[in-house]
Order: C-alpha cells, then sequence, then structure tokens
C-alpha cells in the first residue's frame, strides 16, 4: 500500500458499506488500488488540478449531444 | 473466405453463384478456422440458411435485391439475435431468456440482405482492450495467434481479419471498435454518438456507447454504414437525422485540409504507431501538426463516466453474484460504482471543454489524423506493456489514444496500416477524425489510404 492508497482506504471502506458491498479487508485493499487508479487518472479534472475557469460551470452536468 | 462484402453481392445478384453456396463457404470456412482464434460464441447457421434461402428465391423471381444480398456477417454478442441469449460476454447472463427480437441494426442488416452467421466473443461487458475472456476464451490476433485480438470487439474483429466472414457489428465505448481493427488489421467506423441505433444492444455506459462497422474494405464499411443509418424512437440517443448515406466510394474533396495530431496522440504513440501517422501523412497530404490540449482531460472524463455508469449499472449483480464477474475487470467495476457524483459532474465539464476545442481545431481542418493504438498488439496474457519508457497496465492503456476522441463523441474511421519496420508482419490502424455527423469525410480519407495501397487488410 502507498500513502495515496492508504488515504482512500477509509473512503472505499465506508463507500463499499454504503453501497451494501460485504468484503475482506484483503479484498478492500484490492479495490483501493483500483479505485487509486482511477483518482490517479480523474486528478487532472479535479482540484486544484484545474481552476473554476478551466472547467466553468456549465450548470447541471451536461448531457453529451454532439 | 477474403470476397469483399459487395464483390460477395454482385456475383450473387449476376448469378454467378448463389447466397446458399455462398453460405456454405463460409460456415465451412468458420468450422476450419474458428477454432485456433475462438472469434464465435455462437453460430446462428439454420437462420442463415433461411435467410440465404429467401436472397436466392428473390433473385429466382426477378426481384432487384438490395444491397448487401447474400453478404454473411456476425455480430459481437452484445447484439440481441431473437432466439439466442445475449451474452455481453458475461457468465451472469448466460442463464438469461433469448433475445425475443433482432436488435435494431441487426434487423438493418436483414433488411439489407446480409445473412446473420453468429455472435462473437468480447470482452465482459465490454470492460476491457484484450478480448481476454475468463468464461469464454481469449479471442486471438489472426495474424499472431500469442497475441490479442484487442477488445472489446475482439471477436468481430478478429473474424473479419481471419476472411471467416467480410462484415461485423461491434460497439464502442472508448475504442473498442478501434483498437481490435487497429490490432486485427481491418477498417472500424465509429460513427458519431447518436448516429446509429443501439436498441437491443446490452449497454454498458450509455452515454459513450456507440455502435458500428468493420469490414475488410471502405466501401464495404461505407455500405454496411448506410444500410445501417435511420431514425429510431427507441434509443434516446439516436439522433433524429435523415440517413445520409456516403455510397460505396467516398471521395474526398480537393482542399481537404488534414491536421495531424501531435501532443497526447504522439506522446502516447510508439515507434509502429508513429510510422503509420507518417505514413497516413504522405498519402493524405498532410503536413501541418495540431493539438487538442484537452485530450488528457477528456481521457479522464471518459474513464470517471465509464467507471461510474458502469459500476452504477453492474452493481446489484456484483453484489449478487460477485464471483461469477471476470476476475480482470470486476474489482474496477466495484470501485468505479464508488465514484463520488462531484467527479463524475466535473468529468462532464471536462467533455464539454474537449468537445468545444475540438470544434474549434474543425474551422482549420477537415480531418484529424491520429494513431488508434500505442503499439502492435501485445501478447496474450501481459499485464504490461512499455510505451515510450513509461510501463502501464495492458487492459487499462490500450485505448489511451481512442478514449479522448469517443469521449466527445466525434466519427472516426480506423484504417490498418503495416508498418513492417522490422519485418513484423502485424498491422497498427490511424484514427481519421470528423467534425460531427461527418462520417463521410472519416471514410473518404480512408478511402485515400486504400487506394494509396497503404491501408489494407491482410
Amino acid at each position: 500500500m502507498t500513502d495515496s492508497t492508504d488515504s482512500l482506504r477509509p473512503y472505499v471502506r465506508a463507500a463499499l458499506e454504503l453501497q451494501g458491498y460485504e468484503f475482506s479487508e484483503e479484498h478492500i485493499a484490492e479495490i483501493t488500488l483500483q479505485f487509486a487508479r482511477i483518482e490517479s487518472i480523474a486528478r487532472i479534472i479535479l482540484p486544484p488540478a484545474v481552476d473554476a475557469e478551466a472547467l466553468p460551470d456549465l450548470g447541471p452536468a451536461p448531457v453529451f449531444r454532439p | 473466405m477474403n470476397a469483399a462484402a459487395l464483390d460477395i453481392a454482385q456475383r450473387i445478384r449476376s448469378g454467378e453463384t448463389t447466397a446458399a453456396s455462398v453460405l456454405a463457404e463460409t460456415r465451412a470456412g468458420i468450422e476450419a478456422g474458428d477454432r485456433a482464434l475462438n472469434c464465435f460464441t455462437a453460430t446462428t447457421f439454420e437462420r442463415a440458411r433461411s435467410e440465404a434461402a429467401a436472397i436466392d428465391a428473390r433473385r429466382s423471381s426477378g426481384e432487384s435485391l438490395p444491397p448487401l444480398a447474400g453478404v454473411p456477417y456476425a455480430v459481437k454478442n452484445l447484439f440481441d439475435i431473437a432466439g439466442v441469449t445475449t451474452l455481453a460476454g458475461a457468465r451472469v447472463n448466460a442463464d438469461n431468456p433469448a433475445a425475443a427480437t433482432d436488435a435494431h441494426l441487426v434487423a438493418r442488416m436483414h433488411e439489407a440482405g446480409a445473412v446473420l452467421v453468429g455472435a462473437l466473443n468480447m470482452d465482459e461487458h465490454a470492460y476491457g482492450f484484450t478480448c481476454e475472456n475468463t468464461h469464454y476464451g481469449a479471442t486471438r490476433n489472426p495474424h499472431d495467434p500469442a497475441r490479442v485480438s484487442g477488445g472489446s470487439s475482439g471477436g468481430s474483429a478478429a473474424a473479419v481479419g481471419a476472411g471467416l466472414v467480410p462484415l461485423s457489428l461491434g460497439s464502442d465505448t472508448s475504442g473498442s471498435i478501434r483498437v481490435p481493427a487497429s490490432f486485427c488489421g481491418v477498417f472500424g467506423l465509429k460513427p458519431t454518438y447518436g448516429r446509429l441505433s443501439r436498441t437491443g444492444c446490452f449497454p454498458f455506459v450509455d452515454s459513450l456507447d456507440h455502435v458500428g462497422p468493420l469490414a475488410r474494405t471502405v466501401g464495404d464499411l461505407a455500405a454496411a454504414y448506410d444500410a445501417l443509418q435511420g431514425r429510431d424512437s427507441r434509443d434516446h440517443a439516436c439522433a433524429q437525422r435523415d440517413v445520409e448515406a456516403v455510397g460505396i466510394t467516398p471521395l474526398l474533396p480537393a482542399g481537404t485540409r488534414v491536421g495531424i495530431l501531435g501532443g497526447w496522440f504522439q506522446d502516447w504513440a510508439g515507434p509502429a504507431a508513429r510510422r503509420v501517422v507518417q505514413m497516413a501523412a504522405e498519402a493524405l497530404g498532410a503536413t501541418q501538426w495540431c493539438e487538442l490540449k484537452s485530450a488528457a482531460m477528456a481521457r479522464a472524463a471518459a474513464f470517471v463516466i465509464t467507471g461510474a455508469e458502469g459500476g452504477a449499472l453492474h452493481r446489484e449483480k456484483l453484489q449478487a453474484r460477485y464471483a461469477d464477474f471476470e476476475p480482470a475487470s470486476r474489482d474496477r467495476l466495484v470501485a468505479g460504482s464508488l465514484i463520488p457524483a462531484t467527479w463524475v459532474i466535473r468529468a462532464q465539464r471536462a467533455r464539454k471543454v474537449a468537445y468545444t476545442e475540438a470544434l474549434q481545431l474543425f474551422e482549420r481542418f477537415d480531418v484529424l489524423l491520429a494513431p488508434a493504438a500505442p503499439d502492435y498488439a501485445p501478447l496474450i496474457g501481459s499485464e504490461t506493456f512499455k510505451i515510450n519508457g513509461r510501463t502501464v497496465p495492458t487492459r487499462a492503456t490500450l485505448g489511451v489514444l481512442a478514449q479522448p476522441i469517443s469521449c466527445i463523441g466525434l466519427p472516426v474511421c480506423a484504417a490498418p496500416l503495416w508498418p513492417e519496420p522490422d519485418g513484423v508482419n502485424l498491422p497498427v490502424g490511424v484514427q481519421l477524425i470528423a467534425a460531427p455527423w461527418r462520417e463521410d469525410l472519416c471514410l473518404a480519407a480512408a478511402a485515400v489510404l486504400e487506394r494509396a495501397e497503404i491501408a489494407y487488410a491482410r
């Protein structure tokens, strides 16, 4: 486990419980790794990497239509 | 059978052969050739016999035949086929009742005279880029069986690449037509989001799911695309647009401006992928480089939206039957179901930013050129691969060049090139990308590469 996954693990554990999943601690660690991978890629669109101007408030998440 | 679909239809139309004979030859080819490749998860030869007989009867009675009369084809096993259970690559769907009716696009192919011969393998629930399916086996690359076919429409690409069928249908959420087309050496079209109806297709990520054809020639791809177009109010995303037929010999208008995408699309391209872009640029007369600066954001947005929507879609079954899900992707699906809503909203905004930037690029260019995959198809079982000094996970990264484009719904034709820098007999594809609803330009640009004899199926 890295620092990054350590910090995410409480969130993952709580979210899994909220969603009704029941996994062992070992398994929660594996899902945390997967979640950390998503987070590492998502970071570019999450604060503080992107400021408010770069992603303007477009109201509710827009339904995509070309 | 390496004959082009349009040649088959013409030979049937002229009486040189019959749909029944073509079907018999196709069946023999599948029975002999699929054992080594594992493209098919089901065959539908009884139905095919009936469809072929109907075509032959129509010809005998003097009727004019539809454009794909008697052409054998197969579909990714997430398309409903009446009488067949729609697997979507998953064991958890194997006990579902058989589909009552055909998917909309299967019905369109039937109207066009095509003959359905089976359902094709895929990554479970379309969540993967390798078509290594634990339940139904890996689909192997027709040019090197030790390598993956690509995914998730791996069966669709490999069956066409191996010449088992001249046409197939696949789906593309984040690259699932373009990546396997690139690896298996065939043409693939991911149309504009909303162009083709997804009614009767097992969903993955509703806001990103596209469907489209794969073929050995641009003419066949265009003919299938024309046959598939049309309104369908049952798919909320299907645009209410008239058919905009491209014809079987799409021509690139004089003065078409082709830009070469740099930045992200070169950073993630290995030597072979860079080489095919160079070959295509020379054939298209493209010299100007440009950049989609928000490509990384668009890729991130695709990743987040895919995780969240895919995770939410399968949450209940994951809770009830976790052990029956694909081991290679089930934890990613669970992790996706935990993504906070604020991330998804930011992803949708990032998507809009990238889309706006792309539209600005299309003020300067008509077609954009980029690699379709970072490198050649990796070996089956590869957990990681190296690209420009970075070691990255295979399953999640093979679509890195395709994801930013499907995230913003642009039409793309993947065309197979053969870089052969060191005698390697493997293809790598390029993406020919156009503004929304300009599939005609994507296909016409692919036709330029085909006429230059650098893009073709072997």
